[in-house]
């Protein structure tokens, strides 16, 4: 062995273990305490493993199913991914005993099954038995898939709806009854001794404005706020409840605090940044792929799929891959040699990396120019092309017109409308003309004769590149710590690959440079043209709908209420408000009194400081499901305080089985199913070329208490007797409309997710085939036949029964592509320039922003550089959040996890450690403008210089990690479910900000959790 | 001098297989008997140190909370002048063919089944905990509700189903793999056949049935998973601030 090798020790904390067992030392006398002196497994030899859920033959197939045990098909929702899995479940028990992957699911499956199979051939597809012997379609469960089944059982699940005692987050509790719980979230009145506060018959009302003055807002309704955490496959009928029967307009999730600034970089891109599309590369057959701010492998949505196509095809297949990221994670593989390669990036700086790459393949002539002069679809389609981009297109590019920032559109050359609306225009010799079918000029900087006289413009590509030259590769290398060689050695990678090459991120982007970041890293994808071809980037194939489909309508119906006013999280145009109304008749429009977002989602980041701080206006109700900002918002301690004094927000009321850190501050408790109790229907994010739709029905029964009508008290019976006590449109008797108009009942869940079913079922070509009795009978869908029966026609529920029989409905494999290019295209044009970002002016500002890719260095809200409030010198590092393989914001009730990775040591790279004298297992101080925390710290190579990094997942103060008190008795807390420390008690606020806000990218809204200026010292 | 099959192979550390006949593991006498030899092989390019398999052994073999029957240990290895790189690496019982720890058993609890498990009777086994010393791969424990030996089967209730083992069953980077290397046709028979593969611990000779692809030889005695860390539990290790 020539080279000299280091196995650090404390590498990654994932798959830490001691030793197998205890040793040694402990066991030794046990000989002489005598014969089998512990309990008495189930079997000498095999202990206590479980029994076989079926018996093969594995020459003649012959299937032997166990009768005590049943096996279904029905989806995880361990993480957002939601993969289809297959349930093991001891019947007698009501309890699931282990979980693996649906082999119909791409999700959990490459290749996987056709959906023709039988249910008994999908259980021989994954036994020892025929080519593959089990292997070839191996369908996975994940490390948390396998484990979360635990906290089905979690002794810390609320089963009966809660009341606080005391004041709010004082862990004091009591049990109320199902008809307590309805009658006063309904009603109100002096619900806590603390004076009166206002139910939601009152709140519900669809005239009065929210704010006086100030019509923009919509009615009091919207007074009545719902945050959510993921789409479980349960929130259209949330939307159904909250929207069209409560009259409220103000929903949101997740995202501002996950993966939002990626999405909405995308979004950019792909020309739409409230839905946000995204592609993701075609793993299985790209050549080269760049992942910044994503780990394939080690984390991300979809987690297993990535996993598994990543790493087939770097070790069969054709795929080398760099993954830029401040920390060594396991989506590099040492085995597979010069295929993975990490490169080490300072955080937060992945956008300036971009401009580096892009300023490359402009100098070295490797942008796609025969892709990117195609200024339509039917010059694309003639050319050959399989998506179209605005490059061409011409922009406004003087800054005192009025559309300054916008595209140049005939209209403004005096020509009338044709046939697809006011033509965009690209250069001409004699001047501009609309975009035709031919290809058009790539650059083109002049001035229009519009018919308001002369204006100056150029294509969106010239003014991409006048970005991209405006820094030296040299000094872009400066800012994000890449040597300008290894700089071009991507942008080498990516040209020379041609449409097999492609560039992919996701939650990494949460910097506070994050959007510009995204964009930037998405437009190299552009430059490329790899967009729906194989080997490039695909977008999702999308799936057969639950809620809109050929059997049932459950998307409107007759009196459904259409909510308005502008958004509570401010992602709207300020310049619609009344307050800038009256600034602007002051003469001074701008800075308005906090910030807006008018190219961002719903931004439950910004519903933290709306809140807690009554600006756009005051909230009088908020209810949470299954969703925990308080845990996951960087920066929020600042804020969660002011949460808790009921002045601030009346009445609180969370859905959900935990209480984790957000329902602890909530009045009303509402328990809910879990996992494989439950109903929904998903689809994939992305990175599947089919359409897929996952389908969870509760193979297990509930363990909730139940209402007097016999349902499980979850989020479905709580909406539903809301509704039918206040009398809100869509809910009764006569509810859902059939494609007939004949009006169908929604009075429980049942009658919900069975419509749905059949509407999946019945959508796309051709209708699924019947299921068998024999699919019925091996899937345990004979649990819920008779309600199938019941409540769908007869020519539907057999149909439906082979929805939830395969755990979904799944388009063939073979489906995926269509010669070299993806089927399922996306057809909109890529936006190399996207005006309505590149026109709008910050409110905070008055100032514009670049609206094509572009490296802009973190700001506050008022434009001022984060660098200047917090110089390098007072807080020389950049702190960062990685995830965890198994542990994510809501998984720490299962403890097999624990047993794995016991908590999350603070991560730092040698230099940093030696300049310290911080050794691993060292005690330490980390803080930043927003906080302080003491951990242990574990020294690695695999960390960028100056960054120190923390797993999320851990630092919990709620799922028990504290004392809960019900009814005079109290659950102890569990240190172990508390263990380790939480990035986000070290997030900033914005110091700029008039009304108090957390830090956020001022584009997008999102959470900074990446790149948080900070300094270490060791304790002790 | 070692003359077994395979030893001399071990010694080196890294085990060529040409053609199916001399397959590694492969028992010509079982062979005939039509009696399988299971083993494993193991792609440590596509373990993507995901634990699945770590959690879907304790799920299925109610492996008691201070123990595993198998784990993948996670490496940070440098080397001087690269970059550091990431490697996971699978382990569990080896099912040796020359298992050091059947001899050991004072009570011939221990034994080599016909389809090549190591495998421990436990109605006979006394829990003295010889196995656990003798074995080189650190695959053995006590466990503490039985008070006996307890280890990886191969998940034998599950084969004798005609399942798969639940770690191979659910390896989501498709890095595990199993079967019965007395059949050529088999995949693992395949994948010896077509790749370089190593053992752990080859200067040992303990014939081992898992086999792994893509193994760094300075990794190939780190079987005790001493080089992963696990921060030590602390009742109170974190403080929160609640900001300045």
């Amino acid at each position: 062995m020539s080279t000299r090798r280091n196995i650090l020790k404390g590498a990654a904390a994932t798959g830490a273990i001691a030793t197998f067992g205890a040793g040694y030392a402990a066991t030794a006398r046990k000989l002489a305490r005598g014969h089998w002196s512990g309990e008495v497994p189930a079997d000498a030899v095999t202990g206590n493993s479980a029994p076989p859920e079926f018996r093969i033959d594995p020459a003649t197939g012959e299937l032997a199913l166990n009768p005590e045990i049943a096996l279904s098909y029905t989806m995880c929702i361990g993480c957002t991914t939601m993969c289809g899995v297959r349930v093991k479940v001891d019947k007698a028990a009501n309890k699931v005993l282990r979980v693996a992957g649906n082999p119909y699911s791409p999700m959990s499956t490459d290749p996987f099954i056709d959906y023709a199979t039988s249910v008994a051939d999908s259980f021989r597809a994954m036994a020892q038995t025929g080519a593959g012997q089990g292997m070839a379609h191996r369908s996975t469960a994940c490390g948390r898939g396998n484990a979360v089944l635990e906290q089905v059982a979690n002794p810390r699940r609320v089963l009966a709806p809660l009341k606080r005692v005391g004041p709010r987050g004082a862990g004091q509790w009591q049990r109320i009854s199902f008809g307590q719980l309805v009658e006063e979230i309904a009603e109100g009145g002096d619900l806590f001794g603390e004076g009166r506060v206002a139910g939601l018959r009152e709140i519900r009302d669809l005239e009065t404005p929210i704010r006086p003055g100030a019509p923009e807002f919509g009615p009091r309704a919207n007074g009545l706020v719902w945050m959510n955490g993921v789409d479980d496959g349960r929130d259209a009928l949330v939307l159904r409840w909250l929207k069209q029967g409560f009259g409220s307009s103000n929903f949101t999730r997740h995202g501002s605090y996950c993966g939002g600034a990626y999405r909405s970089g995308s979004g950019a891109m792909f020309g739409d940044l409230k839905q946000m599309p995204h592609a993701k590369p075609d793993f299985a057959n790209a050549r080269f792929i760049l992942f910044a701010g994503t780990a394939p492998a080690n984390a991300g949505n979809p987690f297993k799929r990535v996993g598994t196509l990543v790493a087939k095809a770097r070790s069969e297949g054709e795929l080398s891959y760099a993954v830029v990221d401040p920390v060594l994670n396991n989506a590099q593989n040492g085995p597979s040699g010069t295929r993975s390669r990490w490169i080490r990036i300072t955080p937060g700086t992945d956008g300036a990396l971009a401009m580096a790459i892009i300023r490359r393949m402009f100098e070295a002539g490797t942008i796609n120019s025969r892709y990117l002069a195609q200024p339509s679809a039917g010059a694309a389609a003639a050319a050959g092309e399989a998506s179209w981009t605005n490059a061409t297109h011409l922009v406004i590019a003087e800054e005192a017109h009025p559309r300054f920032g916008r595209m140049l559109r005939g209209s403004d050359m005096g020509l009338a409308p044709g046939a697809e609306g006011d033509p965009f225009m690209v250069a001409a010799p004699a001047g501009p003309v609309p975009a035709g079918t031919g290809a058009a000029p790539l650059f083109h900087d002049g001035v229009a004769g519009t018919i308001e006289g002369p204006v100056r413009v150029k294509t969106a590509l010239t003014l991409l590149r006048e970005e991209a030259m405006a820094g030296s590769v040299e000094a872009y290398s400066a800012a994000c710590g890449i040597p300008v060689a290894t700089i071009d050695w991507l942008a080498s990678e990516l040209g020379r690959h041609g449409r097999r090459a492609a560039v992919n991120s996701h939650g990494g982007m949460m910097s506070g440079s994050g959007f510009y970041n995204a964009y930037a890293l998405m437009m190299i994808n552009t430059l490329i043209g790899n967009l729906n071809w194989k080997g490039g980037t695909m977008i999702a194939g999308g799936w057969f709908p639950d809620t809109r489909g050929p059997a049932y309508d459950l998307a409107s119906f007759p009196g459904a209420v259409t909510a308005r006013g502008l958004p509570f999280g401010r992602n709207g145009p300020y310049e619609k408000t009344s307050e800038f109304k009256a600034k602007l008749a002051e003469g001074r429009p701008y800075p308005a009194d906090g910030p807006w977002y008018p190219n961002a989602p719903g931004l439950a980041t910004e519903w933290l400081s709306s809140l807690a701080e009554g600006y756009p206006y005051r909230a009088e109700a908020l209810i949470l499901r299954n969703t925990n900002p308080v845990y996951g918002v960087p920066g929020i301690a600042h804020l969660a305080e002011r949460l808790k004094d009921p002045a601030v927000v009346p009445l609180i009321v969370s859905i959900d089985p935990f209480i984790n850190e957000s329902s602890a501050i909530a009045d009303y408790v509402v328990p809910d199913s879990v996992m494989y109790e439950t109903w929904g229907f998903t689809k994939p994010w992305g990175g599947v070329a089919t359409r897929a739709t996952c389908a969870r029905w509760p193979v297990i029964e509930p363990r909730m208490e139940r209402t007097p009508a016999g349902a499980p008290i979850g989020m479905e019976a709580f909406l539903i007797a809301l509704a039918l006590r206040l009398g809100l449109p869509g809910f009764g008797p006569q509810a859902i409309p059939d494609a007939a108009g004949v009006l169908h009942p929604l009075e429980r869940a049942e009658d919900w997710y069975l419509r749905g079913a059949a509407n999946v079922a019945l959508a796309g070509e051709a209708p699924v085939a019947e299921a068998t009795d024999e699919d019925i009978e091996m899937s345990n869908v004979a649990r819920i036949a008779a309600d199938l029966q019941a409540v769908l026609k007869p020519s539907e529920w057999r149909r439906a029964a082979t929805v939830f029989a395969k755990g979904g409905r799944y388009e063939p494999i073979g489906r995926s592509y269509e010669g070299e290019r993806a089927r399922h295209a996306f057809a909109a044009p890529m936006q190399v320039w996207n005006e309505d970002l590149g026109s709008y002016r910050r409110a905070t500002t008055g100032t514009r922003l670049p609206g094509t890719a572009a490296w802009r260095a973190a700001e506050f809200a008022d434009g001022s550089k984060v660098a200047d409030h917090y110089p390098e010198r007072d807080w020389p590092l950049k702190v960062v959040s990685y995830k965890s393989p198994l542990q994510n914001s809501y998984s720490v009730g299962a403890p097999t996890l624990l047993r794995i990775t016991a908590s999350n040591p603070v991560s730092l790279g040698t230099a940093l450690a030696a300049e310290h004298g911080i050794a691993t297992g060292d005690r330490i101080r980390l803080s930043t403008p927003g906080g302080t925390l003491e951990s242990t710290a574990l020294v690695r190579e695999g960390v960028a210089p100056g960054t120190v990094a923390i797993e999320h997942g851990f630092g919990h103060r709620g799922f028990g990690a504290g004392d809960i008190t019900i009814d005079g008795e109290t659950w102890p807390g569990d240190p172990r479910l508390g263990a380790g420390v939480l990035l986000n008690d070290l997030g900033l606020v914005d110091p700029t900000r008039a009304h108090a806000g957390v830090w956020v990218d001022p584009v997008s809204g999102t959470a900074v959790r990446q790149g948080l200026p900070a300094r270490i010292e060791r304790l002790g | 001098m070692d003359t077994t099959r395979r030893g001399f192979l071990g010694a080196i550390g890294q085990v060529s297989i040409g053609a199916a006949a001399s397959v590694a593991g492969a028992d010509p006498a079982a062979a005939e008997t039509g009696a399988p030899h299971w083993g494993m092989v193991v792609d440590l390019r596509k373990c993507i140190g995901c634990q699945a398999c770590t959690v879907a052994c304790i799920m299925e073999n109610a492996v008691p909370e201070d123990a595993f029957r198998t784990h993948v240990s996670v490496y940070e290895l440098v080397a001087e002048g690269q970059d550091p790189a990431m490697v996971m690496l699978p382990r569990l019982c080896n099912h040796c063919d020359d298992p050091p720890c059947v001899p050991v058993c004072p009570v011939g609890a221990t034994f080599k089944a016909e389809s090549g498990e190591v495998l421990v009777d436990a109605s006979r086994c006394v829990g003295c905990a010889y196995c656990v010393q003798a074995c080189p791969y650190d695959a053995r424990f006590i466990n503490h509700d039985t008070q006996t030996a307890d280890k990886c089967t191969f998940c034998f209730h599950r084969t004798q189903a005609g399942l798969l083992p639940a770690c191979v069953e659910t390896c989501v980077g498709g890095a595990r793999n199993f079967g019965d290397l007395n059949d050529p046709e088999c995949e693992v028979a395949r994948m010896l056949r077509e790749h370089q593969v190593s053992v752990l611990r080859p200067e040992m000779h303990t014939n081992p049935n898992v086999y792994y692809i893509g193994l760094d030889e300075v990794l190939d005695g780190r079987v005790a998973g001493e080089a992963a860390y696990r921060p030590p539990f602390d009742a109170a290790p974190a403080r929160h601030g609640e900001g300045l």
